[in-house]
């Protein structure tokens, strides 16, 4: 299973990466948000894997998750929303300024 | 109970809090609310710089949860210091803002607080993921702050500024969740206990996060390689923005000397991480900035080479590792962030009087003020050059000497030498250019473009150009104040026991 | 500057009587740089030659500059300058001596600048700077060596260790550092080639600074470190060989100049080489001599440099060419000019011949050539005479008669008698010591010689009659030889005008700075193409690196670690199927953008059913929600954006990116396989052990959210209440026009089906969203949640009834709401204040046992309820904005909501 798990991370990084060296600002946007899936799941598992409640404190419950990672996942996806959101707009702007979807605002790299 | 470590991030939150209520309100009132926090920020910091200089590790318990459980703050000398920095910074940029730049965009006074707010976090916090979360607040002020006021040419800038950083932040958070993974813990003083436990097995994992997270601080600091985006940037954004992000670089700066002499270098396998690389690439970064403070054309440019330049020359001595070269070192920052700081009002102001050619060093109308921008021009170069007998000597001075046992040495001194007088040479053109050459049309014909400066910005230009003969006139002072820090840091113990009082009360629980 | 020479003169005493005052003022000691300064005989001779000849500079200034010059900032640099010039041959701290040669640097700078209008003056000045200022921080180097060598930067410690310093094996880099900054200042060959363009500079500053002081300051350091540095073979070798050269060379080009001050400058190079050569000679007798030629040399070149400047202020033009014959116009001032020369061509009688003579004699004594040719120092002394009296003879030939003058722009007249008056003490002076050697000058010679030497003296005795032996024939035979070879100059000029090519240095200079600039900027232009592909390929490529790095170079591990593995499930397999395919299919449909979102929001869906899957309902809840809102807002953006973009890229940087892409995940994925295959030990079962008791809620991450890591959370509401801020700002006052293609009229956009479906689901969802709300504490939601789904029920209103529509509904102003909701939660924080608590601590403990449930569950209640506020705030103003685009878009004439705000 962490072969499995480590994999579809490794896959979402990649994908991400790839997106984001493509020039136009919807590519990097995308891009972006898959590693940030990548990046939350990451931070998830550092809590292993071996969990199978959640984190309730109603006592006596075996092999329940870590807490803390989640409680850190949910701080960077919501930064993350607060990034996307911007990132959309500043993009927005910036081909409102220079008629160009490139993020260097040249067509052609 | 004692809130003052607290006291530096929340002056500036409730000012953004009050500024975004009433953000209908007239710009006057913004400006009084924002003026007014950056003031009671700089008495409560100076109170703040008098407890830390007790050599006393304050540490705040936020939700009062023990260490390591909860996030603390730690006030200790470095903290007091780069606090003490940020203000004297703010002050003199907001008030050149609020000479207009303040009011060509929306939230400029929110987004200054919130920045102070992300900044003053970042110097106080005891928690990694704290930083973690400081630091974006201090990045997402700085997105908007660098776009303030549109333009092609700066919009394009902030967007590559923005997703660079997305990308730094993602691998933040990479590092965090490996460095959770491995050591359990996220407090900085808890991560320098659990280090030395790090079994052989699983220090190379370690070591790869820790590395991953110094390239994300190397990233703010703008260390080559990944230290290209920085002239377009700073060029790009408007005077005192550009000035306020001298402070920038410097987190990174903090941030790598924070974690590495706290927490990495308490365990061998991990101390020194990057060792000769870091230093090498500082050397480059510092090189790479003098070639473009060469091929610069535009006094803002140069400024932001400067910066570059001083960011290799600090890396350098932070990573010669002993207290010595950190306690040098912590002189030279102040001076090099508010006199670069100083140098991009001064751009803005000599831009400002010139029409279309901006601050590009081309013949054209001559400054108007020309004792006072020639005056400041004067001191700022000498100072930035590091020419006696204004701060950047004396630092330079101290950095010489406390490198001179260094294997690197002569490289150093050097790369030193050499960077100042080529700095000096640059300088000395542009201002050649600026206030010597004869105008090349009558100063009729420019006269419509000049802006009429402003009192406020006279006194922010001023105030920043002062700060080198100050702390020239303090250096005795101050770099005693530097080399206590230095020790501070370097004792390591102070800070940790400060933090964690019982390390054996510490639970811990093995997972899976 | 008259009350300081009062001072001195007062101090004059202990001087002489041989006593070193020292005065001490601490500044950076651990640094070891303090103010300390010391008069001994050399500084004190040094000072009085500052002062002096500054206080006849000063009133001869005031005749030669015009009135309506700035006069007041002339003044102040000249003084600044003295005063730093005072400084380096006070200094008793070499690092201070160090600081003030460098303001002499600057000053010098500044003052070679002052009539800037002037193309030359402003290269003059920068190449100046750019030699002297260099020199200096070669200087720094050798001096910081010096004193780490010496183990203090006093003088008095450094003067004693002489032995230990030369013996030390860093005394050739120090020494050749030092040299360096010394000869820079003092113009020696080959870095003597600033000083005569430095004559751009008003004449009084050409006296001061580049003849009679400044650059004295590098001999004054030869002088100065003798003790310390001197007596070696190099020290021979390098200060002899380069005094020599600078001494010949200097004369033979003083001869070709055709500007007055061109030849002054030469000749000025030319005696600092004798002096350096003085000094090289290594015997105390020479070191005499180089003392007694400063003195001499600074005298009658300020003067020459002061009757030079008459004659230019009152001819208007320096070319000797032209100027002629002028004793006929200004005898007086001619007189003056051919006694200064006289003593410069070492004439009898006049002070420059006796150190002239004493050179001769050491040149005639000096054992270092005995062995091979003893007479080729007394050759080559008396060939290098012959070319000063030469230029001495041209000077005085071509000026002052050789018959009339040539197309003056003015005619020449005396100067004002105040302007002839320094000369005229100056003049006196050279026949005062020329005639009278030993009462004039014998007592501040012997000590600042004797300070020099830092030990016995010579046994000398200045005397104008030493009677007829060898080195009076060689000053005879100087003297014949210079006028033969000044009648030949014709030849010399015409040989030079067909030979040598006429490169300028400052057009030099220029060059090399300009390809120096050119040369940076192609270097950068090949780094930096100031692409974010570029530099985020950097980032990556760093970080791959450096991980890389930091792994192989530690204690060998293997990646897997020393957990068993679990087995895999058919979930997990498919799950990781289900990934594959959205992250491949967003990225091969990225440029479909419709299709390329649906593919990620798959690669989202197996996310969130990752994180229910392994305990983390919250995860799932949130990632769900958030993923909801975001395509809601990309699907908006869409409408601006071609719904095709054109391939940019070429199939070789495609393959680069696809390597480091590849790179990158196997690394993501080997550090994570490394981490899940490994045991650990965390701190959170502390959070789950406290968490009910301590925090009053059985949902642990809620629990931390809002109350172990509640500071985070405040951090994290404050980052989305910027992000509005900040697309509110950065939307403002934006037009765009949607791409062709994208639905352009109000109902193909917004179904009415939908509409009507979603209009009830309003109050229902926000049913919901209290329910999760006040749950959070101890079941899975909490106020990020609830707000989450508050906004997803309002923009499913925007997706189903359009803008108008929702607007109409939600007149709210979301950024006082982002300011409410934040200052709810850090109220929250600061209550606790109240209870002599810290920020943001529950109010839990403090409260009296029965109110205990109650009130705990109010202060995470309030924090929460901000948490809530922040997050519909945000994702509101989102969409407002937004929609305020297609507003705009739709109705251009009509201004959007976004503009009333501000």
């Amino acid at each position: 299973m962490e072969l499995v798990v480590s994999a579809g991370i490794g896959v979402l990084v990649a994908a991400g990466l790839y997106l984001m060296l493509r020039p136009t600002s919807f590519s990097v946007v995308l891009g972006l948000t898959l590693l940030s899936y990548a990046v939350n799941a990451l931070i998830f598992f550092a809590g292993r894997l071996n969990a199978e409640s959640p984190p309730l404190a109603i006592g006596g419950a075996n092999g329940i998750a870590d807490p803390l990672p989640q409680a850190l996942v949910l701080t960077a996806i919501v930064i993350g929303f607060g990034m996307t959101a911007y990132l959309v707009a500043l993009a927005l702007r910036t081909k409102g300024e220079s008629k160009t979807d490139h993020v260097d605002g040249r067509e052609e790299a | 109970m004692n809130h003052w470590p607290i006291i530096p991030i929340l002056i500036p939150l409730a000012a953004a809090i009050l500024l975004l209520v009433s953000h209908s309100w007239p710009m006057l009132w913004s400006r009084i609310v924002s003026f007014g926090a950056v003031l009671l920020l700089a008495a409560a910091v100076i109170f703040c710089l008098g407890l830390a200089d007790s050599g006393e590790v304050l540490v705040y318990r936020l939700g009062n949860w023990p260490p390591p459980y909860g996030i603390v703050l730690v006030l200790d000398r470095l903290s007091a210091l780069m606090l003490a920095l940020t203000s004297a910074l703010a002050i003199p940029v907001l008030l050149y803002a609020m000479a207009g730049t303040d009011a060509e965009g929306r939230h400029f006074h929110a987004l200054f607080q919130f920045q102070i707010v992300g900044l003053n976090g970042a110097f106080l916090t005891g928690d990694i993921f704290n930083l973690f979360v400081f630091f974006e607040i201090l990045l997402l002020a700085s997105y908007t702050l660098l776009v303030h006021g549109g333009g092609v040419e700066r919009v394009r800038a902030g967007l590559a500024y923005v997703v660079l950083n997305l990308a730094g932040s993602a691998l933040f958070l990479i590092a965090l969740g490996l460095i959770y993974g491995t050591l359990g813990t996220l407090n900085l003083a808890d991560m320098a206990l659990v280090l030395v436990q790090v079994p052989p097995a699983d220090q190379a994992l370690v070591r790869t996060a820790a590395s991953l997270l110094l390239v994300v601080f190397a990233l703010k600091a703008a260390l080559l390689p990944v230290s290209l985006w920085l002239p377009q940037v700073y060029g790009a954004a408007s005077a005192p923005i550009a000035a306020l992000f001298a402070i920038m670089t410097k987190v990174g700066l903090y941030a790598i000397l924070r974690v590495s002499t706290i927490a990495f270098d308490a365990a061998p396998f991990a101390a020194n991480l990057l060792g000769l690389w870091l230093t090498a690439l500082a050397l480059l970064t510092m090189a790479l900035g003098t070639m473009g403070l060469l091929a610069a054309q535009r006094l803002s440019i140069i400024t932001a080479n400067l910066i570059l330049v001083s960011t290799g020359t600090l890396l350098v001595a932070f990573t010669a590792g002993n207290a010595n070269a950190t306690a040098a070192a912590l002189y030279y920052l102040p001076h090099t962030t508010l006199v670069t700081g100083g140098l991009f009002l001064l751009a803005g102001r000599i831009a400002s009087q010139r029409g279309a050619l901006q601050d590009l060093a081309e013949r054209g109308p001559q400054p108007r003020d020309i004792l006072l921008t020639g005056g400041s021009y004067l001191v700022l170069a000498v100072a930035v050059a590091g020419a006696p007998p204004l701060s950047g000597f004396l630092g330079k001075l101290m950095l010489m000497q406390s490198l001179s046992n260094a294997g690197l040495a002569p490289v150093f001194w050097a790369f030193l030498l050499v960077t100042g007088f080529i700095s000096a040479l640059v300088l000395a053109r542009t201002a050649s250019v600026y206030f010597w050459e004869p105008e090349r049309q009558a100063p009729a014909v420019s006269a419509g473009v000049v802006i009429q400066a402003g009192s406020m910005r006279t006194t922010a230009l001023l105030l920043l150009t002062a700060a080198s003969p100050l702390l020239m006139l303090a250096a005795a002072p101050l770099s005693q104040y530097a080399r206590a820090t230095a020790e501070q840091l370097h004792g390591r113990a102070p800070y940790i026991s400060a933090v964690i009082g019982d390390p054996a009360a510490i639970q811990r629980e093995r997972r899976p | 500057m008259a009350a300081a020479l009062a001072v001195l003169l007062m101090l004059a005493r202990s001087t002489f009587a041989g006593t070193v005052l020292i005065a001490r003022q601490v500044w950076l000691p651990e640094w070891g740089l303090d103010l300390a300064l010391r008069l001994d005989g050399l500084g004190f001779l040094f000072a009085a030659l500052i002062l002096g000849i500054g206080l006849l500079i000063v009133l001869y200034a005031a005749y030669y500059l015009p009135e309506e010059d700035r006069l007041g900032r002339f003044y102040a640099l000249l003084l600044a300058f003295a005063a730093s010039m005072l400084g380096i041959v006070l200094s008793e701290n070499i690092l201070l001596l160090l600081v003030f040669w460098e303001i002499t640097s600057l000053t010098s700078f500044l003052l070679i600048a002052y009539k800037h209008e002037a193309h030359d003056a402003r290269i003059a000045a920068r190449m100046a700077l750019a030699v002297t200022g260099g020199g200096g921080l070669v200087l720094l180097a050798g001096i910081l060596l010096l004193g780490q060598v010496a183990g203090s930067f006093d003088l008095s410690d450094i003067l004693a260790q002489g032995d230990r310093i030369r013996s030390d094996p860093l005394y050739p880099v120090i020494l050749l550092l030092v040299l360096a900054g010394a000869f820079a200042k003092s113009a020696q060959f080959p870095l003597h080639f600033w000083l005569p363009i430095a004559m751009a500079a008003p004449t009084p500053v050409s006296a001061y600074l580049h003849s009679a002081t400044m650059v004295k300051a590098g001999v004054f350091l030869l002088a100065r470190l003798y003790p310390a540095l001197a007596g070696t073979d190099l020290w021979f070798a390098v200060v002899g060989t380069t005094g020599a050269v600078t001494f010949v060379y200097g004369a033979y080009v003083a001869l070709l100049k055709h500007d007055f001050k061109g030849l002054l400058a030469y000749s000025t190079i030319s005696h600092l080489g004798l002096i350096t050569l003085l000094f090289g000679l290594n015997t105390p007798m020479s070191a005499v001599a180089a003392v007694f030629h400063i003195i001499n040399h600074a005298i009658f070149k300020a003067s020459l440099f002061m009757a030079a400047g008459i004659i230019d202020h009152e001819c208007g033009t320096r070319d000797m060419r032209r100027i002629n014959g002028m004793f006929k116009y200004m005898p007086r001032t001619a007189v003056l000019g051919i006694l200064a020369a006289g003593s410069m061509a070492g004439v009898p009688l006049l002070n420059g011949f006796l150190s002239k003579e004493m050179f001769f004699v050491e040149a005639v004594e000096n054992r270092a050539f005995q062995g091979f040719a003893p007479l080729l120092l007394p050759a080559f002394a008396t060939a290098a005479g012959v070319l000063s009296v030469a230029y001495s003879i041209r000077f005085v030939h071509d000026v002052f008669f050789n018959g009339e003058p040539v197309d003056l722009p003015r005619t020449p007249h005396e100067p004002p008698r105040w302007m002839r008056f320094p000369v005229e003490v100056l003049v006196g002076i050279v026949l005062l010591v020329g005639i009278m050697p030993q009462v004039s000058l014998g007592a501040i010679l012997n000590v600042a010689a004797a300070a020099t030497l830092q030990g016995e003296l010579p046994d000398f005795k200045l005397a104008v009659w030493h009677g007829f032996n060898l080195p009076l024939v060689m000053s005879f035979a100087a003297i014949a030889g210079g006028m033969l070879y000044y009648i030949q100059r014709q030849r010399l000029f015409d040989l030079h005008d067909r030979y040598l090519p006429n490169l300028s240095s400052p057009v030099a200079f220029e060059r090399i700075y300009a390809a120096m600039a050119r040369g940076s900027a192609r270097l950068l232009a090949l780094v930096d193409r100031r692409s974010l592909q570029l530099h985020l390929t950097l980032f990556f490529v760093f970080a791959l690196g450096f991980g890389f790095w930091a792994w192989q170079s530690a204690a060998p591990a293997s990646l897997k670690g020393s957990l068993a593995a679990m087995p895999v499930d058919p979930w997990g397999a498919m799950g990781l199927a289900a990934l594959v395919v959205g992250a491949a299919g967003t990225v091969a449909y990225h440029r479909q953008r419709l299709t390329a979102i649906i593919f990620m929001s798959v690669v989202g869906l197996i996310v969130s059913l990752t994180f229910v899957r392994f305990g983390a309902p919250d995860l799932a809840l949130t990632q769900l929600s958030v993923e909801v809102v975001t395509i809601v807002l990309l699907l908006l953006v869409l409408r601006f954006l071609p719904g095709e973009a054109p391939a940019e890229l070429s199939a070789a940087r495609k393959s680069r990116n696809a390597i480091l892409a590849l790179l990158g995940g196997a690394g993501a994925a080997s550090l994570t396989y490394a981490m899940l295959t490994r045991p650990f030990e965390t701190i959170s079962g502390y959070h789950i052990a406290n968490s009910l008791p301590q925090g009053g809620g059985t949902n642990v991450v809620n629990v931390i959210l809002v109350d172990f890591r509640g500071f985070d959370t405040l951090g994290e509401i404050a980052v989305l209440a910027m992000a509005a801020l900040g697309l509110h700002a950065v939307l403002q006052g934006l037009r765009l026009e949607p791409y062709a293609g994208a639905a352009t009229s109000e109902a193909d956009r917004h179904p009415v089906m939908l509409a009507m479906l979603m209009r009830p689901l309003l109050p229902l969802a926000l049913a919901v969203s209290v329910y999760i709300f006040l749950r959070g504490h101890n079941l899975p939601g909490g106020g990020f949640v609830a707000g989450l789904i508050t906004a997803v029920a309002m923009t499913l209103q925007y997706v189903a009834g359009g803008i108008d529509f929702a607007m109409s509904r939600f007149k709210f102003d979301c950024v006082r709401i982002l300011g409410a909701g934040l200052f709810i939660a850090t109220g929250t924080g600061l209550a606790s204040w109240l209870f002599g608590a810290p920020f943001l601590s529950s109010t839990f403990s403090y409260i009296e046992p029965p109110f205990i449930e109650k009130f705990e569950i109010a202060s995470a209640m309030a924090f929460d309820l901000g948490v809530y506020l922040v997050v519909v705030a945000c994702v509101l103003l989102a969409l407002i904005e937004l929609g305020g685009l297609s507003r705009r878009e739709l109705s251009p004439m009509q201004s959007g909501p976004t503009e009333r705000k501000s």
